[in-house]
């Protein structure tokens, strides 16, 4: 996505330089209208002025060079002009050389004409009747000088107009960044979210935000308790179901069976797929996977309490030892990563003589954890089957625990890696590696 | 031993009786929480299992409330629920072990006897020692100088009691709360009867009889 503060500033340069440029040129264009129509004036005045000066001579018509401004007298003033009547052709002094071309139609010449070195004239034909002849009087002015000052003006204007358009967008890039601060706050809290070190966006935003802070707050809110209550229904039916089966189960070793083995394995084994089947999906189903992003694990905090409740279970005999750095915090639901690690330790449990190792570890990438037992393990051939049939392997052995089979869905669900090998302790060494979570938020 | 069982599903509740009952437990069922609170405190329990879905007043509610009034009898908590956080909730209310449903009636019975001894700071191996005697739990039988000695299911329930807690003053009245339930009739006399059948069976020095006081077992041992 692009940036609003680059989007504005796009904007703003493009519109600053259209119409900076327009209203530049149009009052350079206006201006110069102007000052043409008053040069022309002036050269109306001097074809006036000649007009007068023509007078009648001995030989028809001649100029009174007395009249005559001397500014026609010096070579290449910048000011000309051409008399013709009849035959007749004169020009003025000034010209030297030079011939002062002459406008097709009296009037102003709409275009610049070339005239002597290099200059540009601005020319005006008039008509008129002298005595009784036609003559037709063009008057120049170079406009060089004028069209030089032009130039500089635009010069000026233009770089005036470019420190202006630095002003701006400086002024404007503090205002965007100060009306932006609220959006730059949310997106700080929703980076805070996601790494679990907070739970609500911040209500205190501006008018504009309110909505979405607040949605989003909302949807916070009804995830969890669409959780709470999915959870607590499936312990109720999971309570529904495991009572009656309980009761199936102590009525399959009913001694009154004895007589009927057959019955009474069969019994027993199909309520045990029913056991197992129905401990896996009830399970599966009460993951969070990624649903809540405030949801965080504190392991100071519970897995004390998860030893000792392990430690009971198992009797006193086994070792739990726990590495782990203080103050570890893990960017996922509390529940769940106690389900886990919960399953990870009791099937460790089950096959230790006398130790447990579990270890938490925060890597660049994310999180490893680590399990392993001084218990038998497993032979490296069997390792792959407890990946590709699932719970088999979990199943064949313990009887009634769900163990690496639940273990593995909640890996699964939260996109990490999960490892079976031989560990120092000589038994099976579970490692799992889980990508961490606040590094997805950012470069997402 | 006594137990007191809390457990609102009547089938259940019906077959764990059955099961505890051969093994010769004295079990008394509630299936009200609000009962429970009240009872588990009232009657002098060796072992409470409580099931967490109850009516009334929550499982868990019970057990926090009796271990806050200073109850300290051993309790199992058997239930469905079966997650990790709930089991660690169950322990942090005080249970000394959770049994998750369904199980098989094995391992409850097994757990039941592990946590009796574990109460009575005796380990938990297959045969109960005690004053020169191994008692065998599942044949209910005793071991005495390599020579095995049947008994009935009344004398094993007594030998059981005084195994597990040797060297103390037992009153009359102190054994018959604990081997009966509270719908047994309780007579002191048959209790006689069942301690002269041990010592006919065991030897005289195994129970002595204090007098006005009760009995005391293995009091010569040491």
């Amino acid at each position: 996505m692009r940036s609003i503060q680059r989007r504005l500033s796009l904007g703003l340069v493009s519109v600053l330089l259209i119409a900076g440029l327009v209203v530049g040129q149009v009052s350079l264009w206006l201006f110069e209208t102007g000052l043409q129509r008053y040069l022309e004036s002036g050269l109306q005045n001097e074809s006036e002025n000649l007009l007068i000066a023509l007078s009648r001579g001995p030989q028809g018509l001649q100029l009174d060079e007395r009249r005559l401004s001397p500014a026609y007298q010096r070579p290449f003033s910048g000011h000309y002009f051409s008399i013709e009547f009849g035959d007749t052709h004169w020009r003025s002094r000034s010209l030297w050389d030079a011939q002062l071309p002459r406008p097709s139609q009296p009037g102003l010449d709409s275009v610049l004409q070339p005239g002597p070195e290099g200059q540009m004239l601005l020319v005006l034909r008039s008509d008129y009747q002298r005595l009784g002849q036609a003559v037709s009087i063009s008057v120049a002015q170079d406009y060089t000088p004028i069209r030089d000052s032009f130039k500089q003006v635009q010069r000026i204007g233009l770089g005036m107009g470019v420190l202006a358009l630095i002003v701006v967008l400086l002024l404007q890039r503090v205002t965007v960044r100060r009306a932006l601060r609220p959006l730059e706050t949310a997106r700080k809290q929703i980076a805070q979210l996601q790494a679990g070190q907070r739970s609500q966006l911040d209500a205190q935003v501006p008018l504009e935000l309110e909505p979405l802070v607040t949605q989003i707050n909302h949807l916070l809110a009804h995830t969890e308790d669409n959780l709470k209550r999915s959870r607590n229904a499936l312990g109720n039916l999971g309570h529904a179901l495991k009572t009656p089966l309980a009761v199936l189960i102590s009525l399959a070793n009913d001694p009154r069976l004895a007589a009927y083995p057959q019955i009474q394995n069969t019994l027993r084994e199909q309520l045990e797929q029913i056991q197992q089947r129905m401990g896996r999906e009830l399970n599966r189903a009460r993951l969070a996977g990624d649903a809540l992003p405030g949801a965080q694990f504190d392991a100071d905090a519970e897995l004390p309490g998860l030893l000792s409740t392990l430690g009971m279970i198992h009797g006193e005999h086994l070792e739990l030892v726990l590495k782990a750095a203080p103050g570890l915090h893990l960017p996922w639901d509390r529940e769940d990563m106690l389900e886990m690690l919960g399953n990870l330790l009791d099937n460790a449990c089950k096959w230790a003589d006398a130790q447990v190792e579990l270890s938490l570890n925060q890597t660049p990438d994310g999180y490893v954890i680590e399990v392993q037992d001084d218990g038998p393990g497993i032979p490296e051939g069997e390792r792959d089957q407890v990946f590709s049939r699932g719970t088999r392997l979990d199943e064949q052995t313990s009887g009634h625990g769900l163990g690496l089979g639940i273990v593995r869905d909640i890996v699964d669900a939260w996109g990490g890696e999960m490892q079976l090998e031989t560990g120092a302790l000589g038994g099976l060494l579970v490692r799992i590696k889980l990508p961490g979570r606040t590094q997805k938020a950012t470069t997402a | 031993m006594r137990l007191l069982l809390v457990e609102d599903h009547v089938p259940l509740a019906d077959e764990l009786l059955a099961g505890l009952t051969r093994l010769g437990y004295a079990v008394d069922w509630l299936a009200d929480g609000r009962d429970a609170l009240y009872q588990g405190q009232s009657e002098p329990y060796d072992l409470i299992i409580l099931d967490l879905g109850l009516p009334g007043i929550s499982g868990l509610d019970v057990l926090k409330q009796w271990r806050a009034q200073g109850l300290a009898t051993p309790v199992l908590i058997l239930t469905a629920r079966s997650s990790w956080s709930e089991r660690i909730d169950g322990l942090k209310a005080g249970a000394d072990d959770y049994v998750t449903k369904p199980f098989h009636p094995e391992e409850l019975q097994l757990r039941v006897q592990a946590l009796l001894r574990r109460a009575h700071g005796q380990p938990n191996q297959p045969l109960l020692k005690c004053a020169g005697l191994h008692l065998d739990e599942a044949r209910q039988c005793v071991i005495n100088d390599g020579a095995e000695v049947q008994l009935t299911a009344a004398e094993f329930r007594l030998l059981r009691y005084f195994m597990l807690h040797p060297q103390q003053i037992l009153s009359k009245s102190h054994l018959a709360e604990h081997l009966y339930d509270g719908e047994t009739e309780r007579d002191s006399n048959v209790l006689e009867v069942h301690v002269n059948h041990l010592r006919r069976k065991l030897g005289r020095a195994v129970i002595e009889t204090r007098r006005g006081q009760g009995y005391i077992f293995g009091a010569g041992a040491q």
